[in-house]
């Protein structure tokens, strides 16, 4: 995990995008990459209403992070200080292995510079004091950036177990760098345990 | 030491650079900016066409006279100066696709391209010949060479002498594909003239019709002057048709190429020697404005040596192979020495077998590996019963009753080498020996008669005899008058005055439109990109150079049949397949040292590349080791290693060569692509150590993405 907690209120988003706009237009990115998503749930009729859902996706900068230990160039690093994870352009030579490593789908790749792009919570501009583009730029101000309150283990394990559940032939072993973004809606299924769901 | 760099693709970098610094505030300014750049991209990568250099041009001059000085002031300097000053390497890379300093990646040429004195687009061309498109083939390489299929069995071919393939086994036989392509299409009647532009009214004349001369009158007639051939001889061709023997150059080849010429209307007098029957005076009033000089160098060089002007049995190597072509097949005498180590000296001792000499002795003054000829030849030329003798310096010609009857000769030892580390023979004292003979044969050099040229003032000769030529615009001190091939090269081959006659088509244009001539040497086209045949790594290195079948010893000794039997159509293209198209991969070893040095992976084994990779290719070694992760393709800047999903499968290739392949593993939940096993299982182990994130089954990003966002959100779907 990093010094910063990126927080998405998804009970007031309206799913414009606008975070994903602006992460892209402060990257300059081209066609493709996306560093941090809006992935809409639904709809889904919850009796006869029907409910849509705006997950936020940004990278979580785990505290062991998968993508690091796959890089084999020694790109993608975990800064020291803040524990923000980011990749260092001039080492990548874009082989791909931290896309495939991250359990979340958060590095990207750039077509245009065949490198590897993700989420760095805008990291030169935090160092500015300033707050990431998606966050800056959110219409519903329903993104919050800042130092978390105490990591919750507990949450993180929930999603885990929320997770395999949904995918019943997904077998997630004890995520213990699992995201921190909480689920905003209390209202969820049973988990069941993985191993036993699987 | 600093390699030369690209003013193009400095130009381009500067430019963007100052687009990339946020200078350019204002976004009408920065919007025509990056239209600019756009043009300066398709210079440097080989997508400008011949309205790019107006465009840039134009470019140029609206944001100047539109845009406030504080914007125009920084693109005048960084692409108007350059351009202003050096619009030639624009031009030129507009026009040839070829940057010679190879800082433009896509536009870096192939070593064989650039040792061709005609600048051949080799590597297209092979390439074309292993998709068994002979016909195009043959376009591309007429497009610099009008004579295909006689530079194709006679040329010197200092293009495989610098094949990359060679630093792996041998080189691709360049020469004989080209023969091969040439007599297939002509067989096949696709052998054509491209279309000939709009008449220009102008005349011009080209005197000799030699290979320079004849390359003129083509590109001539194709730019849509009148031209007219002088020559001295009753046939066209020059030393290809009354020098090289017919056993190497059948004279239908060179009668079927000079027709294409004919055909595209250019007239020739025969049996008119410049100087005798015409002049240049006389030409002029004829209305021909503009001249090429192409007489060659017809002349023998003396041996010096007592006796040699007495006896008709000594003759100069060109008399008598003119004469022999011109159809006197009367042997000199039955024992006969040919004197000199060169390809004229075998090219004579050879035609003295063929006409029945019973014993044929080749005296060189210096040893075996110091003979200029070809070696392949000089086997041949044994084959065939030619002696060697080496070591030997003939000093009189002795002889009775005006007939020759022997060779006074000494023998010599080699000094030690001289500052240029040339070994001169040194006669040894009292070492004298007659060889008894019936005809003595010198081949020891040629050089330019000047006859025809006493009548032509202006004309600056040096100090060898040979005519002074710009090298660039081919222009001699006489306004009016170019020249190229022999008579300013002296002696050389048949594709640099090929190479000359092209270029001198050039200068003339110019000359008669008034247009200024360029201050830098032509540098070659790259004429297209063509395909890449897709050859598995296995095949590409067991493939080897086929051997040339030859006429058997027995028969050749006693016919001037063709020598050279040709390939076939299957050896022919796989022989092209060989060919590592040097044209894309530009040899830089970013993809090796990627594989070795950042991935840690090495599975790229290419010795042949030029970044200190000593040791030697084996493209089958990629397919134990590569784990198709795609950072080489990635970094490759000419897009020679590419990393292509299809049919289930992940391939690597390099030029075509297939170097790793491997089926592909797919999300379990949609399907998608997710990579070969080797791939997962790489990342697996290295991320094994932080936690295993997913068991049991395969997930692609995008379904890992929304089973987490499913799962984080309040609504489940199940
Ligand atoms: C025996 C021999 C073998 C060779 N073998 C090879 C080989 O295998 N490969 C290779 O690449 N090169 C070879 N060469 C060299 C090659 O033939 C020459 O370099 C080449 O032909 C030069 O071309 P050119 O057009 O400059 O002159 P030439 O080919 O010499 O043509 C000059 C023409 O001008 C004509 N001419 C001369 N004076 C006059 C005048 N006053 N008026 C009108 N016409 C005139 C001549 O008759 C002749 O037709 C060989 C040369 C010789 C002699
Ligand atoms: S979420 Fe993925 S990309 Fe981000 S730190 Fe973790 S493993 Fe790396
Ligand atoms: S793509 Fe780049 S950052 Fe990702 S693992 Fe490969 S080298 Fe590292
Ligand atoms: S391998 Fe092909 S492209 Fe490369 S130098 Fe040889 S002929 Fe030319
Ligand atoms: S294949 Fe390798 S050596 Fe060839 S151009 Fe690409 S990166 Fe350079």
């Amino acid at each position: 995990m990093s010094d910063y907690y990126l927080f998405h209120d998804s009970a007031k988003c309206i799913g414009c995008m606008s975070c994903e706009v602006h992460c892209k237009e402060n990257k300059r990115l081209p066609p493709g990459p996306r560093l941090c998503r809006i992935e809409t749930i639904g709809p889904k009729w919850v009796g006869n209403i029907p409910k849509v859902d705006f997950v936020f996706m940004p990278c979580y900068h785990c505290d062991r992070p998968w993508c690091v230990a796959a890089c084999p160039t020694g790109a993608m690093q975990k800064r020291t200080g803040d524990g923000i994870v980011f990749v260092d352009h001039n080492l990548c030579v874009g082989c791909k292995a931290c896309m495939r490593a991250c359990p979340w789908g958060a590095p990207q790749w750039d077509p245009e510079k065949g490198k590897a792009v993700k989420c760095d919570y805008c990291l030169d501009r935090v160092d500015q004091g300033l707050e990431p583009a998606c966050v800056a730029k959110c219409v519903t101000k329903c993104l919050h950036f800042g130092k978390p309150e105490e990591v919750v283990d507990a949450r993180r394990m929930r999603h885990a177990r929320a997770m395999a559940a949904m995918a019943t032939e997904v077998t997630l072993r004890q995520p213990v760098n699992g995201p921190k973004a909480k689920p905003m809606k209390p209202k969820r299924k049973q988990a069941q345990d993985p191993v036993e769901g699987s | 030491m600093s390699k030369p760099t690209c003013l193009v693709f400095q130009t381009y970098n500067r430019l963007a650079e100052l687009i990339d610094s946020g200078v350019l505030t204002h976004p009408r300014v920065k919007r025509r900016a990056e239209d600019l750049l756009d043009l300066l991209k398709d210079v440097c990568t080989g997508s400008s066409g011949p309205n790019h250099l107006q465009a840039i041009l134009k470019s140029v001059a609206t944001i100047l006279i539109e845009e406030p000085e504080a914007f125009s002031g920084e693109i005048k300097r960084i692409v108007g100066e350059p351009l202003e000053s050096h619009q030639e390497v624009f031009v030129s890379h507009i026009e040839t696709h070829n940057c010679p300093t190879g800082d433009c990646d896509f536009l870096t040429p192939a070593p064989c391209q650039m040792a061709c004195p005609a600048g051949i687009d080799v590597a297209s061309y092979v390439g074309l010949i292993g998709e068994g498109r002979y016909a195009e083939a043959v376009e591309i390489i007429r497009r610099d060479n009008p004579f295909p299929w006689v530079c194709g069995l006679v040329c010197t071919h200092p293009c495989e002498f610098v094949c990359v393939r060679g630093r792996i086994d041998s080189p691709i036989a360049i020469m004989n594909l080209k023969a091969f392509a040439a007599e297939r299409a002509v067989s096949e009647r696709t052998y054509k003239n491209p279309p000939k532009a709009e008449d220009l009214g102008f005349k011009v004349a080209v005197v000799g019709a030699g290979p320079a001369g004849l390359t003129a009158a083509y590109y001539l007639a194709l730019k849509g002057y009148r031209v007219t051939v002088i020559e001295a001889l009753a046939q066209a061709g020059g030393m290809m048709m009354v020098g090289i023997p017919r056993y190497r150059l059948p004279r239908e080849v060179i009668d079927r190429e000079v027709a294409f010429i004919e055909e595209l209307g250019v007239t020739f007098r025969f049996n008119t020697r410049l100087g005798r029957d015409t002049t240049i005076d006389q030409l002029r009033s004829e209305g021909f404005q503009a001249f090429f000089l192409s007489l060659g160098a017809h002349a023998a060089m003396d041996l010096g040596i007592k006796g040699e002007k007495d006896f008709p049995q000594v003759i100069d190597a060109i008399s008598f192979l003119r004469h022999v072509s011109k159809g006197e097949r009367h042997i000199p005498g039955k024992t006969a020495a040919v004197i000199g180590g060169g390809n004229v000296a075998i090219d004579a001792a050879r035609s003295l077998i063929r006409l029945g000499c019973e014993d044929v002795l080749l005296l060189y003054r210096r040893t075996r590996s110091e003979m200029p000829a070809n070696e392949e030849e000089v086997k041949q030329a044994e084959e065939e019963g030619v002696r060697l003798s080496f070591l030997t310096i003939p000093v009189e010609v002795l002889g009775a009753d005006g007939k020759v009857t022997g060779l006074r000769c000494l023998r010599a030892r080699l000094a030690e080498p001289d500052e240029k580390g040339r070994r001169r023979p040194v006669p040894v004292e009292g070492s004298d020996y007659v060889i008894e003979l019936d005809a003595v044969i010198s081949a020891i050099g040629q050089r330019i008669d000047p006859e025809g040229l006493d009548s032509v003032t202006d004309l600056h000769w040096t100090k060898w005899g040979t005519l002074i030529a710009d090298t660039i615009t081919s222009a001699t001190s006489a306004e009016d008058i170019f020249s190229g091939g022999d008579l300013v090269t002296g002696p050389a081959t048949v594709v640099e005055a090929i190479g000359a006659g092209k270029r001198a088509v050039e200068g003339i244009d110019r000359y008669l439109r008034g247009l200024p001539q360029p201050k830098m040497p032509p540098v070659p086209s790259r004429r297209m990109r063509a395909a890449l045949s897709e050859v598995p790594a296995q095949t590409k290195m067991a493939l080897r150079r086929p051997e040339m079948p030859f006429l058997g010893p027995e028969r050749r000794r006693i016919t001037f049949q063709q020598v050279e039997l040709g390939y076939d159509e299957a050896t022919a293209r796989q022989e092209a397949k060989r060919c590592l198209r040097c044209d894309i991969c530009k040899r830089c070893g970013k993809c090796v040292k990627i594989c070795r040095e950042q991935m840690g992976i090495d599975a790229l084994q290419f010795g042949h590349v030029d970044f200190g990779t000593p040791g030697l290719t084996d493209f089958r070694i990629t397919a134990e080791r590569c784990i198709l992760c795609g950072a080489c393709a990635a970094n490759c800047p000419t897009r020679a290693m590419t990393l292509e999903d299809r049919e289930g499968e992940r391939v690597l290739s390099l030029c075509g060569t297939v170097l790793c392949r491997e089926k592909l593993e797919t999300c379990h939940r949609c399907g998608a692509v997710v990579g070969p096993a080797r791939y997962l299982e790489y990342v697996k182990k290295r991320t094994s150590a932080v936690q295993e994130a997913f068991a049991g089954s395969l997930l692609c990003e995008k379904c890992i993405r929304q089973l987490t966002a499913q799962s984080k959100s309040g609504i489940t779907i199940p």
